[in-house]
């Protein structure tokens, strides 16, 4: 009997590893290997024609105490990340909360929010590269209201934020996601709040807002690491230089240059394991400190 | 009272809601008032907001005196292999992680979850040198071979949805002499096939609007995709000519049309993906 059961046992563990065996494939050749190459790169001099060089910590010294235009980076990405991202959730946030009352032709209306969201980033790149033109769309607006608009993409101190309302036009994907949350809320505390005389601001900050925290928790994590690791769209608005004299330089763009111009590739891939420590930090920064401020029903505050 | 109340409460929902609708859709007319500009009105630089003139004829300049037309074609090339290769794999592999009890498997699925938390950055330079060591740089087959292992965040949603069938029906199955191979392509794909189609959506986003990829791997022009050579028009041959606005918004429009059609014919089933997706990572 005893002898059956293993050999079904072994059976089963035969056809799991031969199901699995593409994904292990693709894992070792496309995931493993790379990661290997990448860190043992990251400590070598390499322009892929002549042979690698050893050269131990040089590349990450050299990018944190010399690299002027890598520290402009580093901060750029970090200052689009977090400014694309608040911008995006306090917009979402206001939208989300008029979705969810009970209106006509509010569903028509949830699907066209969310369209823009799903255009190519090209193509959006394209669009606006046109909207922040001296004599484009935005400052045509903002004339008509009086307002001399500044040149958004030539100016170092408009570039990022440029960037950054760029990145409202995909507010449909997070609107969505927070929508879906404030369903999930149970009318019971909506029922009572009323009950209890709360007026609808009181309601929206002692109730959606805390119950809807996991959720913007969540979208907020994956918003910075997306942002993080912008590439497109700065290579496309400023036509790969990250220019004005490097005002828009992202760290993957930097990384692309140092690669893929330069041949740099041992010093691309120091870049890329900065950015890979960068998120791991910003994830377990954010996942260790959400149960001061996330909270779950099924929790109990000690 | 309380009804003048809702009356004010609705009329300022409306108002914002109607607000933000012209904000977001008022850049999408300039987008169609810029594609139908004339020559002279790009070289002027003097684009209206709202559509002024109707040069439907750039529309066929795009497709007779341009290579927007081979690039679509290479795009859908991509996209289509590219989805091939994650509904087939990823469905196989996920059957996989679903239905067998094997030593290590809790450990291979952990390390699969964490593969999702590895930034793309890492492994793309490593990669380039791989496909150049395959002699496959300037091909597509750099964007299209590593659908054929499956993609980790399909292979986890999959296992979601197949463990969700009974394993009665496998039990069946198995009586009746089938065997694995046979129950994962003639019984649970068939029944999975909503998320397979959420799959298949997802997949052709990502590939259709891909430009990183096509960027590092392709150099000659006849092998771009559309997004890729929609860049390229903004790179005039000389430093300072005014690159074609009018034909790269009609571009910009032929690549963002098939991907709005996706995703209001395929709501439903990405919509249904996602909540699945979020209930499970609870």
């Amino acid at each position: 009997m005893l002898k059956v059961v293993s050999k079904v046992r072994l059976r089963e563990n035969i056809w799991f590893w031969i199901f699995i065996s593409p994904w292990i494939i693709g894992l070792c050749v496309f995931t493993l290997g790379p990661l290997i190459i990448s860190i043992i790169m990251s400590f070598a001099e390499w322009d892929i024609f002549n042979p690698p060089k050893y050269i131990g910590f040089k590349n990450y010294v050299d990018l944190i105490q010399k690299d002027t235009i890598f520290i402009k980076a580093v901060k750029n990405t970090i200052f689009y990340a977090l400014a694309s991202n608040v911008l995006t959730m306090t917009g979402s946030l206001g939208i989300a909360y008029f979705l969810n009352k009970p209106l006509k032709g509010i569903s028509v209306y949830r699907i066209l929010i969310y369209l823009p969201s799903v255009i190519p980033v090209v193509a959006i790149a394209m669009l606006f590269r046109r909207v922040f033109s001296p004599n484009g769309f935005l400052n045509t607006v903002l004339g008509f209201l009086g307002i001399d608009g500044p040149v958004w993409l030539l100016n170092p101190d408009t570039v990022l934020w440029a960037l950054a309302i760029m990145s409202l036009w995909g507010i449909g994907g997070s609107t969505i996601l927070l929508l879906a949350g404030m369903k999930g809320i149970p009318v019971e505390l909506y029922e009572a709040a009323q009950i209890d005389g709360a007026n609808p601001f009181k309601t929206y900050f002692k109730i959606t807002l805390p119950m809807l925290s996991p959720v913007i928790f969540f979208n907020m994590i994956m918003g910075l690491i997306a942002g993080l690791q912008t590439f497109g769209q700065v290579y496309i608005m400023t036509q790969g230089l990250g220019g004005p004299d490097n005002a828009s330089m992202m760290i993957v763009l930097h990384l692309y240059n140092h690669a893929f111009k330069y041949f740099n590739m041992g010093y691309a891939s120091g870049i890329a394991w900065i950015l890979f420590a960068m998120i791991m930090a910003l994830t377990l920064i954010v996942f260790k400190s959400s149960s001061m401020w996330v909270y779950y029903e099924s929790e109990v505050k000690r | 009272m309380i009804r003048n109340n809702n009356l004010l409460e609705r009329t300022v929902s409306y108002l914002f809601l109607i607000i933000v609708a012209v904000v977001l859709l008022m850049p999408f007319l300039y987008m169609i008032s810029i594609a139908l500009s004339s020559d002279k009105t790009v070289a002027e630089n003097a684009f209206t907001i709202l559509p002024g003139e109707f040069v439907f004829s750039n529309i066929v300049k795009i497709l007779t005196e341009t290579q927007v037309s081979r690039y679509f074609f290479n795009s859908l090339i991509i996209c289509l292999s590219a989805m091939v290769g994650q509904i087939l794999v990823s469905s196989f592999v996920a059957y996989g992680f679903a239905r067998f009890r094997a030593r290590g498997k809790n450990i291979v699925f952990m390390l699969l979850l964490a593969t999702m938390m590895i930034p793309a950055e890492v492994t793309m330079i490593p990669q380039f040198l791989i496909f150049r060591e395959l002699k496959m740089i300037d091909t597509l087959f750099p964007m299209i071979i590593p659908n054929f292992f499956g993609g980790a965040f399909n292979i986890f949603l999959l296992r979601q949805s197949i463990m969700r069938i009974p394993y009665a029906f496998d039990e069946a199955a198995i009586v009746e002499g089938a065997s694995y191979p046979r129950i994962w392509a003639n019984m649970i794909l068939p029944m999975i096939k909503p998320i397979l189609v959420a799959i298949g959506i997802f997949t052709f986003s990502w590939n259709w609007g891909w430009f990183t990829g096509p960027l590092i791997y392709l150099s000659s022009s006849t092998k771009f995709p559309l997004a890729l050579g929609l860049y390229f028009f903004t790179e005039t041959s000389n430093k300072g000519a005014i690159p074609p606005w009018n034909l790269i918004m009609v571009t910009s429009l032929i690549l963002a049309l098939p991907m709005l059609l996706v995703y209001a014919l395929g709501q439903k089933y990405v919509y249904s993906a996602n909540i699945g997706a979020g209930s499970t990572l609870k």
